[in-house]
């Protein structure tokens, strides 16, 4: 009973200091996280995207552009460039460019946008991001009213291309020099139709309307731009209405989401594709029946269906074929049939164990992978299981470090790996990065003569329908000389309560929070 | 005391050199480094060329002896370096972390006690009978139950069912309710036990046997003879796990999305940032360092016997 006196009390205050929590929870949960649909009267929106930013610095990230506080130049738009805070642009010759600068435009600030702003916001970009030096190629710039004149260090014909790129977007450069560095690159001053009301750096950016956007006043008033990057919880946020768009839900959260009447989920490829890099330093590799004939192999429906569960386009070259300049042929469909004849062309005969091989030595290959994206060991299982089935061994290896792996090692026959192939909506970054001698994904060492003469061609053409034409090209000689086989287009998945409306993600992941969207 | 204090900061000097060795060896020896992320190779034209460019202007061909005597002469000098990623000094990324992990360190420290402190007093009271087995059942449930699983529970259960709470951000103390809850289950679940181990060992002792004869309450009895004295070897684990409460807790953070130390570090060896992961390292082991010398100074209080510099401590 005396301990019953001491243990009693114990128990109770522990019991409501945990029940008193839940009451006291309850209630300041409810004021301030109680859903947005449950605020119609409020126009405000929470969206969640699943990669989280330390600065809202927009010339070293791409959240400030897709929050909707700052603009580019140029744009994509059903992923072709479009004219955006630059009306029209021209090429003088080939280092000189003239961009006619919007007018009606103002910054947060009230300040007019015009050539100088845009000058001083270049000159920021060049100043705080070595990348950005690279990428523009901007040796000077000469302001004139609405009209500015860049002069490119060597022959840049992508650069319109180059200008849509987020960490390009137009800033207020002096606003910076009276805030200070520290409050510009947590609210920085852009064009954009919100501007920045609170940042909390790793979890979320607030913005509110800005009434003086030039493209109409924005529906919306508010719109919390959160960032988590575990799923789950993401797919619960939507689900518990604590957010209205939701980036990268799981694929197995799809079927519950879509049964909740007031949530759907919309599925769009991107602008990544997975593929198999071969190496072309490899004997049997140089064969393109083998390349062919691997090809062939490659189940990309049941990659797109069964491993990724229907949230992928399976591919049928380099870039997205939603692209202007995306191959429209259809998709090369499994043939183990037609894989084996081209290997028996390539003088491969079948051994008593059923296995592939010539000159005595048996068709064994390695294929690396990595875990990094989950689906690519899958997609390699998948491969060497019906590559078995026509006699070809194939060796599945995982590696930490697939880039530093390819760079160091030479003795791997295929890999599997993924790349943004076209992310400003322009071909020239995949053609130079990943086929000519020396681009920085181009660890497999291909070397086609033909496809280095095309690229260098590309390089220095202006004409957007000329690039258009000769990246076309470029992809048919990759689909006849097959230094690649690609797989599939993951797609984007978003979450979207019914409520909003007006508005729907784009393959190209930039422009998220618009002007347009509204709620119900 | 005093000689325990100067012996452990003359330690910590050695540790400090010792973890920055094997850190920075480590670090060396495993593969990539954040050249093709600092060009951007994913977006943008790079070749190699400018990759061996970079590499050559970060000294990243130098040898790994030169490199870390580079990094540990600006660290007599108290520079930590600069995030190569983020362009911010190394220093400036731990404070601005710091407030986030200490937080949910309390938060976590307060659900423990909550929770660890009444099922192992029960669990020690009534030994084999009913609050021993509910303390056993719960405890071996909360140490089974992997974090990010318990954090997903919680999240469904608070906020997606009940909507209570928000799943997560930072701001108000409602936020940092499931991230101390799914820390703190977890380490209920060893204390309890502990605590109860303890309370059994010096329950039985004969001190307590003539407190009990002398007529002394059984609360006064339970609270300041048992439970002081059981508190050693809890005191002591607490000391070695600090590290990883203080450091580790990278799920809980991912999960909430919460920008602490634990999802620093992991995104800094991720992206092969050296002055960070050094940086993260060696402050972590400061911390681990410091903790347990109060550790071992509590000791004294504990048990008064090594204050004196009498009896045998185990």
């Amino acid at each position: 009973m005396r301990s019953f006196k001491f243990f009693g009390p114990l128990m109770l205050s522990a019991a409501l200091l945990l029940t008193g929590c839940g009451a006291q929870d309850q209630g300041a949960a409810g004021k301030s996280e109680s859903t947005a649909s449950q605020k119609e009267d409020v126009k405000k929106v929470t969206m969640i995207y699943n990669f989280k930013t330390g600065s809202m610095d927009p010339h070293n990230g791409a959240v400030p552009l897709r929050a909707g506080v700052v603009e580019t130049l140029v744009r994509l738009e059903n992923l072709e460039l479009k004219p955006w805070l630059a009306t029209k642009w021209e090429s003088k010759d080939e280092l000189t460019w003239v961009f006619t600068i919007r007018e009606g435009v103002t910054f947060h600030d009230g300040k007019s946008l015009d050539a100088a702003a845009v000058k001083a916001s270049f000159e920021r970009a060049l100043a705080v991001n070595p990348k950005n030096v690279g990428a523009l190629k901007i040796a000077s710039m000469e302001a004139n009213g609405q009209e500015l004149t860049i002069v490119t260090s060597e022959p840049h014909p992508a650069l319109p291309s180059d200008l849509v790129n987020p960490q390009a977007a137009i800033v207020q450069a002096e606003a910076e020099a009276a805030m200070g560095s520290e409050k510009f690159n947590a609210a920085p001053v852009g064009t954009g139709p919100f501007k920045v009301k609170q940042f909390t750096p790793d979890i979320e950016v607030v913005v509110e309307r800005y009434d003086g956007y030039w493209d109409g006043q924005p529906k919306l008033n508010e719109v919390t731009f959160k960032f988590n990057e575990d799923a789950s919880v993401r797919a619960l946020a939507l689900q518990s209405r604590e957010a209205d768009i939701v980036y990268q839900v799981p694929a197995e959260t799809i079927d519950v989401i879509q049964k909740d009447n007031e949530l759907r989920v919309e599925s769009l490829a991107g602008l990544r594709v997975h593929f198999l890099l071969y190496n072309q330093q490899k004997p049997w590799i140089q064969d393109v029946r083998v390349r062919k004939a691997i090809d062939l192999l490659l189940n990309r429906e049941s990659i797109a269906n069964d491993i990724m569960l229907g949230n992928a386009t399976p591919a049928n070259g380099p870039f997205n074929s939603a692209l202007p300049f995306g191959s429209k042929e259809s998709v090369t469909s499994l043939d183990i049939e037609g894989a084996k004849k081209l290997l028996e062309e390539a003088g491969f005969e079948a051994g008593a164990d059923g296995k592939l091989g010539k000159d005595g030595q048996p068709l064994k290959l390695e294929l690396l992978t990595y875990q990094g994206r989950p689906e690519l060991p899958l997609m390699a299982q998948l491969l060497q299981s019906d590559a078995a089935k026509v006699g070809i061994t194939i060796d599945i290896k995982t590696v930490e470090n697939i880039d530093t792996y390819l760079r160091e090692n030479k003795d791997w026959d295929m890999a599997t790996y993924s790349v943004l192939s076209a992310p400003r909506g322009d071909g020239g970054f995949f053609l130079n990065s990943a086929f000519l001698p020396g681009g920085s994904l181009n660890a497999a060492d291909v070397n086609i003569a033909s496809l280095n003469s095309l690229v260098e061609k590309l390089n220095g053409t202006v004409e957007l329908q000329v690039r258009l034409q000769l990246t076309q090209e470029a992809v048919g000689i990759i689909k006849e000389e097959v230094p690649h086989s690609y797989a599939v287009y993951p797609n984007i998945i978003v979450g979207i309560n019914e409520r909003i409306v007006d508005w729907s993600p784009g393959a190209e992941e930039y422009y998220m929070v618009t002007h347009k969207m509204d709620v119900k | 005391m005093l000689h325990l204090i100067k012996a452990r900061l003359v330690q910590l000097v050695f540790v400090l050199f010792l973890l920055s060795i094997l850190t920075f060896t480590l670090m060396k020896l495993a593969p990539g480094d954040p050249v093709l992320l600092l060009l951007g190779a994913d977006e943008l034209v790079v070749t190699q060329d400018n990759e061996a460019a970079l590499r050559k202007e970060l000294g990243f061909d130098l040898p790994i002896l030169v490199q870390y005597g580079q990094w540990m002469l600006n660290l007599l000098q108290l520079d930590l370096g600069t995030s190569y990623i983020k362009g911010k000094p190394v220093l400036d990324e731990l404070m601005a972390r710091l407030p986030t992990t200490m937080e949910l360190t309390v938060g976590g420290l307060i659900v423990m006690i909550m929770i660890s402190l009444p099922l192992g007093f029960l669990a020690a009271k009534y030994p084999g009978r009913w609050p021993d087995h509910v303390s056993r059942l719960l405890a071996l449930i909360g140490a089974s139950i992997p974090s990010f699983w318990m954090g997903l529970l919680l999240i469904y259960a608070f906020a997606f069912k009940l909507q209570w709470l928000p799943s997560m951000g930072k701001g108000s103390w409602n936020h940092m309710v499931l991230p101390s809850l799914t820390l703190g289950l977890a380490m209920a679940a060893v204390y309890a036990r502990l605590l109860r181990a303890g309370l059994l060992d010096s329950l039985s002792q004969e001190y307590i046997r003539a407190a009990r004869a002398r007529g002394i309450a059984e609360w006064r009895v339970m609270l300041k003879h048992a439970f002081r004295a059981a508190l050693m070897p809890v005191v002591s684990v607490f000391g070695m796990s600090i590290g990883s409460l203080l450091a580790g807790t990278v799920v809980v953070e991912t999960l909430f999305s919460l920008p602490g130390l634990g999802s620093m570090g992991v995104q800094a060896i991720f992206q092969r940032d050296y002055p960070v992961i050094q940086g993260y390292v060696l402050f972590t082991g400061v911390c681990v360092v410091l903790i347990n010398l109060l550790v071992d100074l509590s000791y004294g209080w504990l048990d008064p016997r090594i204050r004196q510099g009498k009896g045998d401590v185990s």
